[in-house]
């Protein structure tokens, strides 16, 4: 019932993604029907096998990229847009031939369905991922492809269908879905990185020539350069990388040329040719108008996931008198439950939260609920990985316990078949060492 | 002889009981100039509105060009008059608050694009380039129906209906609105339906059909006419 619920935004993206390539190719939608659906098994099964065979986060790696990938072609179509509706039409006359056969609408579809596919089975993982899921799942998909392209027919007869509009809303759609999946999720780590480039930028340009009393540097200017180091201008950096090809799709649309008119005598006759390209111009809008809602949609979903965390409170712990620190493994808590569970150890008036995690490996793993970049708000765990609640990058159950980045800082430990065992100073020290330095920094840095 | 621009042949128009139009068959040639008279409520009204799609027929046929109007659903029918038909009524029905140069861009607008430097090229066809930026009230009744007659062919329609269009002009005006009409089609080579109640207006025309009661009674060349 829940993935019911979790499959809607999926089948959603599915849904749109054949109806805009059925308006995209109006002569072609059983090529459409067929490339789609056989591109959304070969995708769903090939995700499946790679989840199965392949180790950690590597399958779902190559799906972000397939993504991105998307993101970056929809950078250039869009541009390409812009630049065509300037300048002199330039001839792309391969582009357009090939848009207008069998093979082209094939192939478009036949990607699409692939991602859409692959994306799709993310949401599955491992005894979910079974040969009747996928029989449903495809059957599901080729009857709703179907039915769509059946309907689009009759309705929203006002909508045009152009290549850069269709790339625009075939990633919009791609992003729609992947956005719903916490391990597909692009928006987030590009956030992250837009904040890393800010402040990377910052540093290393302000730094070099940072002079105490500098002419411009003075602490007045300081105060506004904090800006690039907060969370805001990675949020607002990747809103602007993702809206800004929609907003080029409908630059490129108003900027067209209307057609020559003043060569028609009559009035009458010349107004309505005009009227008529206005027209065109206006139904040409609505795709990235709409592309845009559903890229905001995609942005909604990822900034406030439908994903319900596990987010243990502390248990306090105390040390024996050794300075031993023992978690049972059987008792009040299963430990092997492949969750965190989070504790909280004070001594002497000072205090380090920790987590105990089973990973499915086996391999067991004591982590601060902290790392070493960010404020300790703690992780949460979802869907294969546990989630650090200040900037919200994912790291992967297998990789915790590493150290490093955005990772929770590694306590040492020993597990006994009874249960595990922490020494309580090092706990405090490392603590001490690694997250109050942190906030330390962040207290009195400008 | 050149080819029908409306055929019709059985027409009729019934509001409940009374029958404002029995079976009719006309044919109006293309760019023919046709006078209707009649008594008050012999069906002219009736007529000329559903020859312009105004109004739709309650049984027979009716052609008009090449469109079968009573097969035409509504949005057929509103790009059939935007199209096809252009009509001056008795009342001006002009819009009170806009002036005369608006009042003309208004029906370029829907019909297409206003376009105001056109709007002012038909006025002054009219005889009204010094009048432009007057409002309906500003102007006689004579330069009123001059503002219809420039809004009326502004989209170059193929046919041009009026109902009385000189019904409360004096005598002065009334020539000078027909002599109008006739340089007009003479450039423009629109088809004209006139109803009046005016013996001297109906010989202006080719032809003259006379309707009483909803049936054409009678029907005559005009020697006048046809110069
Ligand atoms: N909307 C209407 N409802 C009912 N009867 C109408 C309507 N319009 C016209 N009629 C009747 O149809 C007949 C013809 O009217 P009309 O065509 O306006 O006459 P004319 O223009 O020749 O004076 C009249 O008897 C009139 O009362
Ligand atoms: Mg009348």
């Amino acid at each position: 019932m829940a993935l019911a619920y979790k499959l809607i935004p999926l089948f959603l993206a599915w849904a749109g993604a054949v109806m805009v390539l059925g308006r995209g190719f109006p002569g072609r939608r059983p090529m459409v029907a067929v490339a789609g659906s056989a591109g959304y098994a070969g995708g769903l099964a090939a995700t499946f096998l790679l989840v199965r065979f392949l180790p950690g986060d590597l399958p779902f790696g190559i799906i972000k990229d397939a993504v991105g990938a998307g993101i970056i072609l929809m950078w250039g179509v869009s541009v390409a847009a812009v630049y065509r509706s300037t300048g002199r039409d330039v001839p792309l006359p391969w582009g357009e031939r090939f848009a207008h056969t069998r093979l082209g609408a094939g192939i478009c579809a036949l990607a699409t369905g692939i991602l859409v596919g692959a994306i799709c089975a993310c949401r599955f993982t491992g005894a979910d991922a079974s040969v009747p899921v996928f029989l449903l799942l495809v059957l599901a998909a080729v009857v709703l492809a179907c039915a769509v392209l059946a309907a689009e027919r009759f309705f929203f007869s006002s909508l045009t269908m152009y290549p850069s509009g269709m790339t625009v809303a075939l990633v919009a759609f791609l992003l729609l879905s992947s956005s719903s999946i916490l391990r597909l999720d692009l928006f987030s780590p590009l956030t992250m990185k837009v904040m890393k480039f800010a402040h990377d930028f910052v540093h290393q340009f302000f730094e070099s020539m940072l002079i105490p009393d500098h002419f411009f540097f003075n602490s007045f200017t300081w105060d506004f350069i904090g800006f690039f180091f907060g969370k805001q201008v990675g949020f607002w950096g990747a809103l602007i990388i993702w809206f800004v090809p929609v907003l080029l799709v409908a630059l490129a649309v108003n900027l067209v040329r209307l057609p020559a008119v003043a060569h028609i005598r009559q009035g009458a006759q010349r107004r309505k040719m005009l009227a008529a390209a206005i027209r065109e111009r206006r139904s040409r809008l609505v795709v990235p108008a709409l592309a845009a809602v559903i890229f905001a949609a995609a942005v909604y979903q990822s900034r406030f996931p439908s994903v319900e965390y596990w987010d243990p409170k502390p248990v306090s712990v105390t040390a024996s008198p050794s300075g031993e620190i023992f978690i049972p493994k059987k008792g009040e808590i299963d430990l092997e439950d492949e969750k965190l569970h989070k504790y909280l150890f004070k001594q002497g008036g000072r205090e380090a939260r920790f987590f105990v995690l089973m990973a499915p490996s086996g391999q067991w793993t004591v982590d601060l609920d902290a790392c070493a970049i960010c404020k300790p708000d703690g992780y949460g765990q979802a869907e294969g990985a546990v989630l650090c609640y200040y900037c919200r990058t994912l790291i992967p159950l297998d990789t915790v316990g590493k150290p490093g980045g955005c990772n929770p800082v590694p306590v040492p430990f020993t597990a006994k078949d009874d249960g595990i065992h922490i020494d309580g100073l090092t706990l405090i020290n490392r603590w001490g060492e690694t997250v109050q330095a942190t906030t330390r920094i962040k207290e009195t840095g400008k | 002889m050149a080819a029908n621009i409306i055929e019709t042949s059985g027409l009729t128009r019934s509001y409940g009981d009374i029958c404002a139009l029995k079976p009719l068959d006309l044919r109006v040639a293309e760019g023919e100039w046709l006078s209707v008279m009649g008594h008050s409520g012999s069906g002219k009204s009736t007529l000329l509105n559903i020859m312009g799609g105004l109004d739709r027929p309650s049984g027979g046929s009716l052609r008009v060009g090449e469109e079968d109007l009573l097969a035409l659903t509504e949005d057929g029918l509103a790009r059939f008059r935007r199209d096809y038909v252009g009509i001056i009524f008795q009342q001006h029905h002009l819009v009170p608050y806009l002036s005369a140069v608006e009042n003309v861009m208004l029906a370029q607008y829907f019909h297409s694009v206003p376009d105001e430097a056109e709007a002012r090229s038909a006025l002054e066809r009219v005889g009204l380039g010094h009048r432009l930026k007057n409002r309906p009230g500003e102007l006689s009744g004579g330069e009123q129906q001059r503002v219809c007659i420039a809004r009326a062919i502004i989209n170059s329609p193929k046919l041009l209906l009026g109902d009385e269009p000189t019904g409360n002009l004096d005598h002065k005006s009334t020539l000078m609105i027909m002599e109008l009409l006739r340089e007009l089609r003479a450039e423009e080579r629109f088809t004209v339906i006139m109803v009046t109640h005016n013996q001297e207006v109906a010989t202006w025309g080719d032809r003259t059909i006379y309707l009483d009661d909803g049936v054409l009674v009678r029907e005559e060349r005009n020697e006048q006419g046809e110069s």
